[in-house]
C-alpha cells in the first residue's frame, strides 16, 4: 500500500450539484488526486501530492470563492 | 478583416442552479476581449459577444470547459448583421 499522502481540505463556495460537478471535473482532469466533496458544508477534503497552490489554483479554475481550510 | 464584435452561441451543460450561470457570467466577463455574456440556465446556453481579435469561439469554448462545465460551439455571426 501507498503511503498515506497528506489531505489538504478546502472551502469552496458550491451550492447545487451543478457547482459540485464543476468541481469534481476540474479535479481529475488535473489527475492524481483523490477527493472528496461535502457539498451541505462547502468543503473539499483532497488526497494528493500536488501542491497547496497546484490544488488552489485548479479549484480556483471553476471562479467559485475558494480558501486553504489547512491539512486534516 | 474588421473588428466588429462577434456574438457566439455555447451551449453549456452541467448547469443547475442560478450560481452556476451567475459563475460562468463573472469568470468569462473578466476575460479579454469580452464585450457581454449572457447565461441562459433553462437553454442551457450562453450568447457571448466579443472581439474576434482577442478570442476565437475555441479560446471561449475552451475557458467554460476549464471551468468544469461542457462546452458546444454553436452558430457565430457578426454582431452588426441583424439576423431574421
Amino acid at each position: 500500500a501507498a503511503a498515506a499522502m497528506p489531505k489538504h481540505e478546502f472551502f469552496v463556495d458550491m451550492t447545487c450539484e451543478g457547482c459540485l460537478n464543476a468541481v469534481s471535473r476540474v479535479l481529475n482532469k488535473l489527475g492524481g488526486v483523490q477527493f472528496e466533496i461535502d457539498l451541505p458544508n462547502k468543503k473539499v477534503s483532497i488526497d494528493s501530492t500536488h501542491s497547496v497552490d497546484t490544488l488552489l489554483e485548479t479549484l480556483k479554475k471553476t471562479g467559485k470563492n475558494i480558501s486553504y481550510l489547512g491539512e486534516k | 478583416p474588421s473588428s466588429r464584435a462577434r456574438s457566439l452561441v455555447v451551449h453549456i451543460e452541467g448547469m443547475t442552479c442560478s450560481s452556476c450561470v451567475q459563475t460562468i457570467e463573472q469568470h468569462i466577463g473578466k476575460l479579454n476581449g469580452i464585450h457581454v455574456i449572457k447565461v441562459s440556465l433553462d437553454e442551457k446556453s450562453a450568447t457571448i459577444v466579443y472581439n474576434p481579435k482577442e478570442q476565437i469561439p475555441e479560446s471561449l469554448q475552451e475557458a467554460i470547459e476549464d471551468m468544469g462545465f461542457d462546452a458546444v460551439l454553436g452558430d457565430t455571426k457578426p454582431q452588426s448583421v441583424p439576423h431574421d
